[in-house]
């Protein structure tokens, strides 16, 4: 099989880094920060150098890192300690469910509005789009950094920098950046984030969370054991603990943190370069297929390499089907997640077939995949 | 006995409308697939058909619609797309030809099939 579907999950995965991750964790046995005894402290130290690890990579070197269960779960967290009765939130209509869905929630039950930035026909939220729907109570601006549909990256330095003069925090979702693309939260007056371990950042399912300035209050929206504070019959106010109630992923955090190693430095470079290679490679390929419509066609600065479009007379379901069946080749078809971005482009019955593509890659299935939707379009 | 419904994400989520189709009341959801794969007939496929704008439903049609029901009926689930192309003989851009709907939304929908959870 060739796999293109990086942007629902990576794969394959590091196998080393799972391995290392697994023999560290039998080796650890212990629930950190639950016990004075040494196996229970080396547990916690070891996640809390994950903390580290994670935030460093996003550019917030003393921010703080909170695990979640994936983005969404994040995002969710997010929201919901920052939304108030009467509060106001800019998000965009590139948003995934994993937004919109808690926005639309949030707003039937009172506990804010929103209005949503649109995007340019380059597939781009414009800063001044999102600059003209702040009002004197908005307490919230959400950007999906990057698309999960067109790929295109989204001006989060200049978005931030709109936020930071009129002291409202920005909240980025790098559920499809982290790892393709980099990402300098301090520098661009990003108050927190939501990642996901799984995707370009190589990790297993189950590992993901966000990262915040110390002084964004987000208040806690599920309660429980933390591991310090017992006698306390309400949440502790110190972060992590705040916003992580329960036992957190240990194999999860651990693997994600040795698979975090291969996007950081001249690695991480090196991936990035290699996958934006590939994207020219494909985008260009696609836009000599006549008949292909290529949603908002790019490459180079500003993407990352997910591309999405539509075959003619041809459902994008059965085109994946094709493409499974007949070529051994897997994409992802439908609305992925993002039913108002395909509103806008049309697309928001069937949705639209989406390639993306990851470091393990080759030029090789990007021209397999070129001849299949060559054969497919010559039928 | 065909599997119960609600297996294979069907249906999740879609209205259920009732038509009468080759004299038979059927239920179908909101996108035309049938709700009870008990209630499907060659006649009512072969109506679905015309109205998708297949006059007749010819040999190779009826081999398809048959894998796709006796694969369902025996596995409890539709057919994975490399079981489509084995056991029809066709490549799954013949299949998707063979229909003016496609697989989707023309074979799978025509042989009774749930609607498959899929991202849309």
């Amino acid at each position: 099989m060739i796999y293109l579907d990086n942007a629902a999950t990576s794969f394959p995965k590091p196998r080393e880094c799972f391995e290392r991750g697994l023999d560290e964790y039998m080796e650890l046995s212990a629930s950190p920060g639950r016990g004075g005894y040494d196996a229970a402290m080396e547990a916690q130290h070891r996640v809390d150098q994950v903390r580290r690890q994670v935030a460093a990579f996003f550019g917030g070197q003393d921010y703080v890192t909170c695990f979640a269960h994936n983005a969404t779960d994040a995002l969710n967290t997010l929201l919901r300690g920052l939304v108030d009765p009467g509060c106001h939130v800019v998000s965009t209509r590139l948003e995934h469910n994993s937004v919109l869905r808690p926005l639309h929630h949030l707003r039937e039950a009172g506990l804010c509005s929103f209005d949503l930035a649109p995007f340019n026909a380059q597939g781009v939220v414009e800063p001044q789009a999102v600059a003209g729907l702040l009002r004197p109570e908005t307490s919230l601006v959400m950007l999906n950094h990057a698309s999960n549909v067109l790929g295109t990256l989204q001006p989060a330095a200049e978005i931030g920098a709109i936020c930071q003069e009129r002291g409202i925090p920005l909240i980025l979702d790098v559920s499809q950046s982290a790892g393709a693309a980099p990402i300098d939260m301090r520098a661009w007056g990003v108050s927190g984030l939501a990642f996901t371990g799984h995707k370009s950042l190589l990790g297993p399912p189950g590992t993901g969370g966000l990262v915040i300035d110390p002084a964004l209050e987000v208040r806690p929206s599920r309660w429980g054991g933390t591991g310090v504070d017992s006698a306390s019959l309400l949440q502790s106010r110190e972060y992590p603990e705040r916003l992580e109630a329960g036992t957190i992923n240990l194999l999860g955090v651990l693997t994600l943190g040795h698979c975090l190693e291969l996007s950081q430095g001249s690695a991480g470079a090196e991936a990035v370069a290699h996958e934006q290679a590939l994207l020219r490679e494909l985008v260009q390929g696609l836009q000599e297929l006549e008949g292909l419509t290529l949603h908002c066609p790019g490459f180079g600065p500003g993407r990352i390499p997910v591309v999405s479009f539509n075959l003619p007379g041809m459902s994008p379901h059965d085109a994946g089907v094709v493409l499974d069946g007949d070529y051994e080749i897997a994409v992802r078809t439908g609305l992925h997640c993002a039913p108002l971005l395909h509103q806008d482009l049309g697309n928001n019955e069937a949705g639209s077939v989406r390639v993306s593509l990851g470091r393990y890659n080759t030029s090789g299935h990007v021209q397999a995949l070129l001849a299949a939707l060559a054969g497919m379009l010559g039928r | 006995m065909s599997p119960a419904r609600g297996q294979d994400g069907q249906n999740a989520g879609l209205g259920r409308q009732v038509r009468i189709v080759a004299g038979q009341e059927i239920a179908f959801d909101g996108e035309g697939f049938f709700w009870d794969f008990d209630e499907w007939s060659q006649e009512a496929a072969q109506e679905l058909a015309a109205e998708s704008g297949l006059a007749e439903l010819g040999e190779e049609h009826w081999r398809v619609l048959n894998f796709f029901r006796e694969y369902y009926q025996y596995h409890g689930r539709a057919p994975l797309n490399r079981d489509l192309k084995k056991g029809t003989g066709l490549s799954l851009l013949e299949l998707q030809g063979l229909f003016p709907e496609g697989i989707k939304q023309g074979a799978r929908r025509l042989a009774g099939l749930p609607n498959p959870k899929t991202c849309n």
